[in-house]
């Protein structure tokens, strides 16, 4: 199928939306470029199945989570590749001060099984709706509704959301100990 | 409790809005919901400001490029 300019410009601008999810659901960069040529490529060989005047973006989407889980289960098979591995790679990478939020942020997503994460991927960090995420997953809107909401909950507790050192009964309480000392 | 700005402290609320299977199922409070929001956005957004790697375009353009030569 020949790539006309506009579509060649449509499917270039959906590239930094495409890496930023792939890149987030699989942990590695070099990984989600290849989705994400993939997906190109797979978008390309059938163009005649989109339909014109839906959301390309979406569509994109769910050719690339398709590729990747259909890429996951392979490797699973393959190699025990136990969830969390690249939980563990991930922290291996030396990150600057500036970025140590995203960097525990990037541990505490991976940790996530991976249907919660792509749910709040593409829900919370990528604007679709629940049901353009329901569509793009395959699954029922009230599966990604429950599925984001076990991910924000997993997530908050991995990241401590709910201690705050200068608020809470202990710190006070710690703090006033150490007043004493 | 009027959304005091100062609790930050996450809790377990029912809350009666959710529909579906999420009844069930334990909510966070809206505080500790926006600030997951609002890291998630964060790392996100950074990863969309990085620049496309060439090979993209390179791709797209040897298809273009292909393409335009067998209808030739």
């Amino acid at each position: 199928m020949t790539p006309d300019p506009a579509l060649r410009e449509a499917l270039l601008a959906a590239v930094p939306s495409l890496r930023a999810f792939a890149i987030s659901l699989s942990g590695q960069v070099d990984r989600a470029d290849d989705l994400v040529q993939d997906t190109l490529l797979r978008a390309l060989s059938n163009l005649h199945r989109f339909e014109p005047g839906t959301n390309l973006n979406a569509w994109l989407f769910t050719i690339l989570r398709n590729l990747f889980h259909s890429e996951y289960r392979k490797r699973r098979r393959e190699v025990e590749d136990p969830e969390g591995s690249y939980a563990s790679r991930l922290k291996v990478q030396p990150e600057q001060g500036a970025r140590l939020d995203f960097e525990d942020f990037r541990v505490a997503l991976a940790k996530l099984p991976p249907d919660q994460r792509e749910a709040l991927l593409l829900v919370g960090a990528q604007g679709f709706s629940y049901e353009e995420a329901a569509n793009i997953c395959g699954c029922a809107v009230g599966t990604i509704k429950s599925r984001v909401n076990r991910a924000r909950f997993r997530l908050a507790s991995l990241l401590n959301v709910d201690d705050v050192d200068d608020l809470g009964p202990d710190s006070m309480t710690r703090a006033a100990l150490q007043g004493i000392s | 409790m009027t959304g005091e700005k100062g609790n930050k402290l996450a809790r377990v609320i029912p809350e009666e809005s959710l529909n579906d299977k999420l009844a069930s199922e334990p909510q966070l409070d809206k505080t500790s919901q926006k600030r997951i929001g609002d890291q998630l956005r964060a790392m996100y957004d950074e990863l969309m400001q990085q620049p496309v790697p060439d090979r993209f375009k390179d791709l797209l353009e040897k298809l273009e490029k292909s393409s335009a030569e067998k209808t030739k």
